[in-house]
């Protein structure tokens, strides 16, 4: 593994809204967040001129759900960042922060699985064959956050600033890189991270119910078309033999029948 | 430690092999004791609507599978290495709670090749005396497969079995699998629906000369009424069914068919969050005493007696209970000798994923079964003459739901994310479909099953360690049947054939493969060879039996569950006999 990062000229301009964040942050930490300054609606306000998909009134269904339970600032302001690149504002969805696949992340870290329910926990802790899994002494939220803080001084690192503030094209350069193990980290293999826990956790985010607080309006299901609930397909599956399911248009999702 | 009342017949785990024994047994008036460490599923939001179509909940955080933060298993490749836990499993889904790993199967159905039980004998006689490698135990089970066809045709209209015959007396039959074991009559239901993809391979196999059908399985083609009157919705094809209660009650599972109505019987009881930890055992008198138990619900531990004890867990659970509880001697692989814990196998898997711009393959319209299927190369179907090693695999266009996690295909170079990713599901999504194999996996003297020296369950007890590796055979085999599958596959049409998905070593716990892990507690003639006799008779102790895959001395190139139906309904049978006159059956 090693650090050889293309660089791309930093973009000084954009380290604008974490500082303001930071300095509001530590004047004010008492007072009440505006909605327009938490993370979500920040991005939401940029994307009225964006070309997402829309609902049918014309608006793109994005995230109404703010504040997070398990993210400081900082692993807030990066996980957006890192959302919004790999979830762009396009012809297909909404950006990732507006799709909720930040409150979504947030949310798994912060319950069960993030608290590392269910999985086997005893020591010791020895490296080994990749083949078993890894073999850390921390949840999977306590792994997502050292990994956040790890990538972040990677970032600074390579580009002089941190994540959040590298231009959307600097950001993803820098996610390729990572991913491919050309990131190396400090205590921690960054790829092994980003792959085996941010990576299925963003896919999760898009795909799952959007019981979970990601895939706001189900806006991925009709990206691919997946018809989701109640899904009793007995006459369909003879109907549509090799034909577009007509439901794919209209998916319905858990709380449709709740 | 309190000892409560003895019991007649003690079963540990409350799956599927444990509902058929007790069926057999509780229709005569013998009493019955199920212990199973798990709850009843059937009235939470597992089995209901809308909650059970939560992908990320049942199929993504497993919320059927085993607690792996209690119970879990150490790894290593080779016998010289240190085994590492763990700690989240995703190769291989143990379930938990009542019906165990039959609630959250896919169904399919499969009857093994006649020569199965006789696979050893079966290759000396092709092959000559070299045909088997030294280092490869297979082995006779002592039972055949006519023997085991009444208990194959009962457990299968006991289960609705949708599927077309191949072979009924010898006599062939268009449309079934002209390699199929001869049956004794047609299936109970007509097969499942075939979809898009499943005509697709099938047309590309007939161009090429071999033989597609429709998988068998206990997915519900029509309502149905089983010989017990227990009844079966007919399949919605709502593509969530591996990993997922089904809520229409149109799969085969004990905790639809069997579990109801044994709960009616006056002479059956089942213990529910019940966590088995040992078993005590007479060596002298060559007999397991009692159970050791312990209620998860109240944290009491207790001995539960019985007359008859049956291990019915889960392929690990089976072999754990006897290394820990001292029965038998633990399987060695330098100096060979013993028997717990040996032929541990798995089984192959590589697979293609196609892409048509013009073909409406819906994968979301899809029951847990729902393939076509070729077995012209699967296990000795074909002459091994030269090719350098033995067994095979089906090859089948599955589609089994299109739940969109986990369940998506874009052609290869597509970016992980960003809008081309997001593009290319959206382009693909409904205009793709996988070809498979799922290939046989021979016993090897380097790989088997024993107790872990570093790490422990939440019990206390030694966690089952696994020295498994896909060995030369199965990596030869592997490589064979790919290209058999990647010449189907340029046979289907497809605009694009994506790369070759082949068999991945060295095994790997992060990927699923198939839960179809067999061996460990293995069936045989003598006690030097195995375990169990072909009875399920435990050597060293005669009041002591096993059912479940662990018994299987090899994995074929089919799912295990067949025969294990066949093997329990046989052994509820026997222990009528048993508790007749006690002794070796």
């Amino acid at each position: 593994m090693t650090d050889s990062v293309d660089f791309l000229p930093p973009d000084s301009a954009g380290s604008a809204r974490r500082v303001f964040l930071k300095q509001l942050a530590a004047a004010s930490s008492s007072l009440p967040l505006g909605k327009a300054l938490a993370g979500g609606s920040a991005t939401a306000m940029l994307l009225q001129s964006a070309d997402a998909t829309a609902a049918p009134s014309g608006k793109p269904v994005i995230n109404t759900v703010y504040g997070y339970q398990s993210f400081g600032p900082d692993e807030a302001a990066f996980v957006e960042a890192m959302l919004n690149i790999m979830c762009p504002a396009d012809h297909l969805t909404p950006g990732g922060v507006d799709c909720g696949l930040a409150i979504y992340i947030d949310r798994q870290l912060a319950g069960s699985f993030g608290q590392g329910a269910r999985r086997y926990a005893a020591g010791p802790f020895l490296q080994g064959a990749a083949q078993c899994g890894p073999q850390l002494p921390l949840t999977p939220e306590q792994y997502f956050k050292a990994g956040v803080a790890e990538a972040d001084r990677a970032a600074q690192r390579l580009y002089g600033q941190l994540f959040d503030v590298l231009t959307p094209q600097q950001g993803d350069a820098f996610l390729q890189q990572l991913a491919a193990g050309r990131v190396a980290g400090e205590q921690l293999d960054l790829a092994e991270w980003f792959n085996s826990l941010v990576y299925p956790l963003f896919a999760e985010a898009c795909f799952a119910d959007p019981l979970y607080g990601g895939n706001v309006g189900m806006v991925f299901w009709k990206m691919i078309g997946y018809p989701g609930l109640p899904a009793t397909h007995a006459l369909d599956v003879v109907q549509y033999l090799g034909k577009p399911y007509p439901g794919a248009a209209n998916p319905k999702s858990i709380a449709d029948f709740s | 430690m309190k000892t409560r009342a003895s019991k007649t017949v003690v079963i540990v785990g409350g799956g599927l092999t444990a509902g058929l024994i007790a069926r057999q047994l509780t229709a005569k008036g013998v009493e019955v004791l199920v212990l199973e460490r798990g709850g009843d599923h059937s009235k939470g939001p597992e089995s209901s609507l809308p909650n059970q179509r939560d992908e990320l909940r049942w199929a993504v955080r497993q919320g059927l599978i085993q607690d792996w933060s209690r119970e879990t298993y150490t790894l290593r490749h080779q016998h010289n290495q240190t085994a590492l836990p763990v700690r989240w499993m995703e190769s291989f889904l143990p379930g938990q709670g009542l019906g165990g790993a039959g609630n959250h199967w896919n169904g399919h159905l499969w009857r093994w090749a006649e020569y199965d039980p006789q696979l050893r004998s079966h290759y000396l006689h092709r092959y000559g005396k070299q045909a088997i490698p030294a280092d490869m135990p297979l082995q006779d089970w002592g039972v055949t497969y006519a023997q085991l066809e009444p208990y194959h045709d009962l457990f299968e209209k006991l289960f609705g079995v949708s599927g077309q015959a191949g072979n009924i007396g010898g006599k062939k039959l268009p449309g079934g699998n002209p390699f199929e074991a001869p049956r004794s009559g047609p299936y109970p239901q007509a097969p499942l629906q075939v979809l898009e993809s499943g005509l697709v391979f099938k047309q590309a196999c007939e161009q090429l000369g071999y033989h597609a059908f429709p998988q068998a399985a206990a997915n519900s083609s029509g309502a149905y009424t089983n010989p017990d009157g227990q009844k079966l919705g007919q399949c919605q094809y709502c593509g969530h069914c591996e990993r997922f209660i089904c809520e229409a009650n149109a799969k085969g599972s004990p905790q639809v068919l069997l579990y109801p109505m044994l709960r009616e019987r006056k002479s059956f009881e089942v213990r529910l969050n019940t966590q088995v930890l040992g078993l005590r055992y007479d060596a002298a008198g060559k007999r397991a005493t009692a159970v050791h138990c312990l209620d998860l619900l109240t944290g009491e531990e207790y001995e539960q007696p019985a007359e008859v004890i049956v291990l019915a867990a889960f392929t690990m659970s089976n072999t754990q209970l006897l290394l820990h509880s001292k029965i038998g001697k633990p399987y060695d692989p330098v100096s060979n000798t013993g028997v717990v814990g040996k032929n541990f196998c798995y089984q192959v898997n590589a697979g293609v994923d196609l892409f048509f711009k013009d073909k409406w393959f819906n994968p979301f319209l899809a029951s847990g079964s729902t393939q076509m299927v070729i077995d012209e190369f699967n296990n000795d179907n074909f002459d091994h003459s030269g090719l350098g090693f033995l067994g095979g695999a089906t090859i089948q266009a599955y589609q089994f739901s299109g739940r969109p996690i986990k369940g998506r295909r874009v052609p290869d170079g597509t970016p992980r994310w960003g809008t081309a990713w997001k593009q290319a599901n959206a382009d693909w999504y409904a205009h793709s479909m996988t070809l498979g194999i799922e290939g046989s996996c021979y016993p090897h003297r380097g790989n088997y099953l024993s107790l872990d020296p570093t790490y422990r369950d939440a019990y206390g007890r030694p966690l089952i360690r696994m020295t498994f590796d896909f060995r030369d055979n199965e990596q030869k085999m592997a490589a064979f049947l790919s290209n058999k599958m990647m010449e189907i596959a340029r046979h289907c049409g497809a605009d694009k054939v994506g790369s070759l998905q082949g068999l991945v070593t060295p095994f790997d716990s992060r990927l699923y493969q198939t839960t179809h892990i067999v061996g460990g507690t293995i069936m045989g003639e003598t006690p030097h060879d195995s375990v169990v006799s072909p009875h399920l008779q435990h050597w060293d102790a005669h009041n002591l039996f096993v059912v479940g895959a662990s018994v299987y001395p090899h994995n074929s190139g089919y799912n295990p569950t067949g025969p294990l139906g066949a093997l329990a309904l046989r052994l509820g049978d026997d222990l009528q006999r048993y508790l007749q006159r006690p002794g070796r059956l």
